[in-house]
């Protein structure tokens, strides 16, 4: 393999979500002859099951691909990033091992809220960007409109827009060409010491981990050993190569490259994502700028829903954790389910994936508790702590300042539902900061609002009151003192700690009301009356009451119908098995996400 | 037609002493004119061209049992039995009488649908030995009647009981509460008209909503309306209240009779002891297993005249499983259970079983306990399948 560093580009597509970014890595796929059109899976890149059947990209992927420009062959490393705000971590990680970035926006939507928050993201790694108009083939595309879309939004030249179908093929060649002629080659030297970034890895049962890297400086080869910084650990490289996208295998990687090495390592906590490779001893390279450590938002409690399977959902956590760096989980107990976990996501989809492949991959069945996000706590003794569990709240005494997260949100719109966005906001307690016009049609809104009125719902209500088209996307910009209380939930006079949540106290009232009311319908009438209440403090300020079971027996029981109604008694036992009773109260497993604010009784 | 009859023909064979050995028998004719829209019974409607097939099978069925059986109580239920008109009737005996032999004093029940019952099939009834005539009245309200697909008049239900009194037949009359749009006033009325038919015994049902069922599609497409549970309750409440008032005592969930006319061929599921079953989704019971044929008439007499067996599900009980069941179905009747004489059937003692749920029930009012007897409450009685849990399947 005699390939050298200015023949290698590497580079991601960007784009929001659906505007074609997979359809267009097969694309590119098959343009380089990577993998011939009959093999050629619809959507290639996304071989995790629980991604085709979403139709997003969750995982970052990376990709060899072999070009020929001008008569001269060249090696492109194509790392497919997702498109979901929950992953921008994901992506981020991605770029940071690229030298350019191809800016996909489709020819129908035009810019929206994704596009710009990773064009930003790109732009600010000082990468080259390629900007590409895909599905032109669309008879409704408006390709003028959304040229100056880019232009306005990106400040990105219309000159250079390829225009192309990532269904049909137009432009992919001169999109191919475009990224050997404007994207950088990677600046790094194969003779140096060996230096390289781990920016992924998944845990194979046979092989142990495999770890994703980029070389920046010097060369890998086969049977070497190598030390990863972080851990200070030493390994033998048993195999390495790249992805075709299959994995192959190579007698060396140099500075520039992208591929994966297999190390026989079994312990997955010695890998970390943004680790530095180098050689054993003292002459290894020193440690690069990791990268920053994901931000979780979200935090919710996951318990196996039979107590005993608490050490198997450990062990699924732990590899998943090796995929996914970006989650995080801790041990905790709660008074109503027993032993779980506390564990952090990116966002919603996130979790709601987690939860997905711990169920179907390690065929646990889970009671979650309701999201929240992460707050923090001024305390009287001027100590500030994270609060990620609302039990975690101290005594209102000692609170000083309890602060929530708030995040600058953007949203893109047709301007005819500037009006909706406006009032969907301000009913979240969101604070107005500008309105920029892309073109006479369409507008960015940016409001600062707190997370917690981000996360749940707002992106469902945005698609509602904007017909689907309006688009979304949020960034941190730090925590805020806010007027916050406990919340809590009392079943049959006890309180069930996880169902507690935090909230403004102006909301108190109609968050409490329609709590205890979406419990009531969630909790099956019993033989006695059951109160439902919520309160903060002692101040119970809601309050609904299941009333007893009135008539619950069968009627006829002869012969034969003793059996059938056995049975149908079995099952309502059963029933019971699945459910947590708190004193002598069953609580179904979705009972505990009705705490969820749908904001359905929003005034 | 002596041929025809079941009662006194042969000297009883059996051990009447062998506990294992059923006294009772039910026979299941699964045959209608039509099918009730809540209907989900084993039955085929409209199909008379299959009675002469299932005469056959049920013959090959009876040849199961190597010895006639000396009955008790025989119980001859549908499906609609009257459906088989005077012919079918004797036919049906003449079936029957090989296997089946009633003892000195046994009760007979047919199961009739009241426009079905003349004085001419009354008489072919006693002339069988049948004791019992028990109708699917349902109701004497033409609305209600109307509401539950039914399609006799009240006047042919007072004819059918007149016609079984004066026969000296016992007569029972099934009462359905909760129908789609009934009122209290009118299940009141119900109870009234039927109390003043004087028969012995009553059975009160409420409208369940099976799967499957043409009710059951229609309450989905929101075309019908359950009864809400309160009222439903009120309901089934009035009529223990005006049975009990007018002579008939509640002996079980849904029974009501003079004394001395309960169903004792119902008693036999209700104590445990063992019965012969025959017919599609008859079940038969030898104290430990229960075996119910396939529900299917078609295939139940396909499986059988092919040789084949015809036994559909299988409820194999360890003893102490067939102990739990007995607390259940032994609750649900009024006298309840009698710690001695539970230990004597099963073996197993009623608190090791079950001593911490009466307790509980006890003090929850849902039943009371003198140290002998346990019985459920009236409050306990209604709510009751809540309770089971507790008891079944525990050590299983
Ligand atoms: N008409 C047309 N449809 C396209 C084109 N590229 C992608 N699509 C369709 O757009 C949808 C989203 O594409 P996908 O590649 O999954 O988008 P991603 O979410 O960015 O990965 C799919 O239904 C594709 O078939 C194109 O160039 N023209
Ligand atoms: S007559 Fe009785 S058995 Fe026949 S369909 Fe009606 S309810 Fe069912
Ligand atoms: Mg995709």
């Amino acid at each position: 393999m005699s390939i050298d560093c200015k023949h290698i580009r590497n580079f991601s597509i960007i784009a929001h979500i659906d505007h074609g970014k997979s359809t267009l890595a097969d694309r590119l796929l098959e343009w380089t002859g990577t993998v011939e059109k009959r093999q050629l899976k619809e959507q290639m890149l996304d071989d995790m099951e629980l991604e085709r059947q979403r139709g997003i990209t969750i995982k970052a992927r990376a990709v060899r691909m072999e070009y020929t420009h001008k008569g001269e062959v060249y090696e492109l490393n194509l790392i497919d990033t997702p498109g979901h705000v929950d992953f921008h971590y994901e992506v981020s990680r991605s770029l940071a091992c690229c030298e350019g970035a191809v800016l996909l926006v489709d020819a129908f939507q035009g810019v929206e809220a994704q596009t710009v928050a990773n064009a930003y993201s790109a732009i600010n790694l000082n990468l080259a960007i390629v900007p590409v108009i895909n599905k032109v083939d669309l008879v409704h595309a408006r390709v003028d409109e959304v040229l100056a879309e880019m232009e306005q939004s990106l400040g990105l030249d219309a000159a250079d827009v390829v225009l192309a179908s990532a269904k049909t093929g137009i432009g992919i060649d001169e999109l191919l060409a475009g990224i050997v002629e404007r994207i950088p080659p990677p600046a790094g030297d194969p003779n140096a010491v060996l230096r390289a970034m781990i920016f992924d890895s998944h845990y194979d049962s046979y092989r142990g981990a495999i770890t994703y890297v980029r070389l920046v400086d010097g060369t890998v080869r086969k049977g070497q050993k190598i030390r990863f910084l972080e851990t200070n650990s030493t390994h033998d490289v048993l195999e390495l190569g790249q992805f075709v996208p299959q994995r192959r295998a190579c007698e060396e990687l140099f500075a520039g490259q992208v591929g994966y090495l297999v190390c026989n390592i079994k312990d997955v906590k010695q890998v970390h994502i943004g680790d530095t490779v180098t050689i054993p001893g003292d002459n290894g390279a020193t440690a690069m700028p990791g990268y920053k450590p994901p931000q979780r938002m979200v935090y919710c409690g996951l318990y196996p829903s039979e107590g005993e399977n608490f050490e198997e959902l450990r062990d699924a956590l732990e590899k998943l954790a090796i995929n996914d760096p970006s989650f995080e989980y801790a041990p905790e107990s709660s008074e109503a389910l027993g032993f779980g976990f506390r564990c952090g996501f990116l966002g919603l989809l996130h979790m709601e994936i987690i939860q997905q492949r711990l169920e179907k991959e390690a065929d646990l069945d889970l009671v979650q508790t309701a999201p929240n996000v992460t707050y923090q706590i001024k305390k009287t003794t001027g100590e500030v702590i994270e609060i990620t569990n609302p039990q975690d709240v101290p005594d209102t005494g000692q609170i000083d300042e309890f602060r929530q997260p708030i995040v600058r949100t953007n949203f893109l719109t047709p301007v005819e539902h500037i009006g909706p966005i406006m009032q969907l906001c301000t009913d979240r307690r969101g604070v107005y900061l500008k309105t920029e016009y892309l073109s006479p049609t369409r507008a960015m809104l940016t409001f600062d609002l707190p997370l917690a009125e981000v996360i749940y719902d707002l992106h469902d209500k945005l698609k509602s009151v904007t017909r689907g088209y309006g688009t979304m996307d949020y960034e941190l910009i730090g925590y805020f003192p806010a007027d916050l209380a406990r919340l809590d939930i009392l079943v049959g006079s006890k309180k069930v700690d996880a169902l507690s949540i935090i909230c403004d106290r102006r909301d108190a009232d109609r968050r409490g009301r329609s709590i205890v009311k979406k419990l009531r319908g969630e909790i099956d009438r019993h033989m006695f009356e059951i109160a439902l209440q919520a309160a903060i403090g002692t101040k119970v300020i809601a309050r609904e009451t299941i009333s007893a079971m009135r008539k619950n027996v069968t009627a006829k029981c002869y012969g034969g119908d003793i059996s059938r109604k056995k049975k149908l008694w079995a099952k309502q036992k059963e029933g019971k098995k699945r459910m947590k009773s708190i004193g002598s109260v069953d609580i179904p497993q979705k009972a505990f996400m009705a705490v969820l604010d749908t904001g359905a009784d929003r005034s | 037609m002596p041929a025809g009859r079941l009662a006194g023909a042969r000297p009883a064979i059996v051990n009447a002493m062998d506990s294992a050995v059923p006294r009772a028998a039910y026979v299941h004719v699964p045959f209608c004119r039509h099918r009730c829209g809540y209907c989900d019974f084993s039955l085929v409607a409209g199909r008379d061209d299959l009675i002469e097939r299932y005469f056959q099978a049920l013959g090959r069925e009876l040849a199961r049992v190597p010895e006639p059986l000396c009955l008790d109580t025989l119980f001859v239920g549908g499906g609609t039995p009257s459906h088989l008109g005077v012919a079918g009737l004797r036919r049906l005996a003449a079936v029957l009488q090989d296997k089946l032999i009633l003892a000195a004093g046994a009760e007979a029940t047919l199961e009739a649908n009241p426009s079905d019952v003349t004085p001419e099939l009354v008489e072919v009834l006693r002339e069988g030995g049948f004791s019992r005539l028990s109708l699917g009245a349902q109701s004497l309200a033409p609305a209600t009647l109307a509401a539950l697909d039914r399609n006799h008049t009240p006047d042919d239900v007072r004819r059918a009981v007149e016609a079984g009194l004066q026969a000296g037949l016992t007569v029972s009359v099934d009462v359905m509460i909760a129908a789609p749009g009934q009122s209290l006033a009118a299940v009141e009325q119900d109870l009234e008209d039927v109390l003043a038919l004087g028969g012995q015994h009553v059975s009160v049902y409420c409208l369940t909503w099976e799967k499957g069922t043409r009710f059951a599609s229609l309450l989905r497409q929101g075309l019908l309306q359950e009864a809400e549970e309160d009222l439903e309750r009120e309901m089934y409440e009035l009529a223990i209240e005006r049975l009990e008032g007018g002579g008939l005592e509640q002996y079980e969930v849904s029974n009501f009779a003079r004394p001395g006319h309960r169903c004792r061929h119902n008693e036999t599921y209700w104590d445990c002891r063992p019965w012969e079953g025959f017919g599609p989704g008859a079940a038969r019971f030898d104290g430990r297993t229960r075996i119910t044929n396939h529900r299917s008439p078609v295939t139940w007499m396909h499986r059988i005249l092919s040789g084949a067996d015809p036994s559909g599900e299988c409820d194999q009980m360890t003893p102490e499983e067939a102990a739990r069941e007995r607390i259940v179905v032994g609750l649900r009747r009024r006298d309840g259970l009698v710690r001695g004489e539970f230990a004597a059937a099963s073996g197993f003692s009623l608190d090791a079983l079950a001593g911490g749920a009466i307790l509980s029930w006890v003090e929850q009012g849902f039943a009371s306990d003198d140290g002998q007897r346990v019985r459920l409450t009236r409050r306990g009685l209604l709510v009751s399948d809540g309770l089971w849990a507790a008891v079944l399947g525990q050590g299983a």
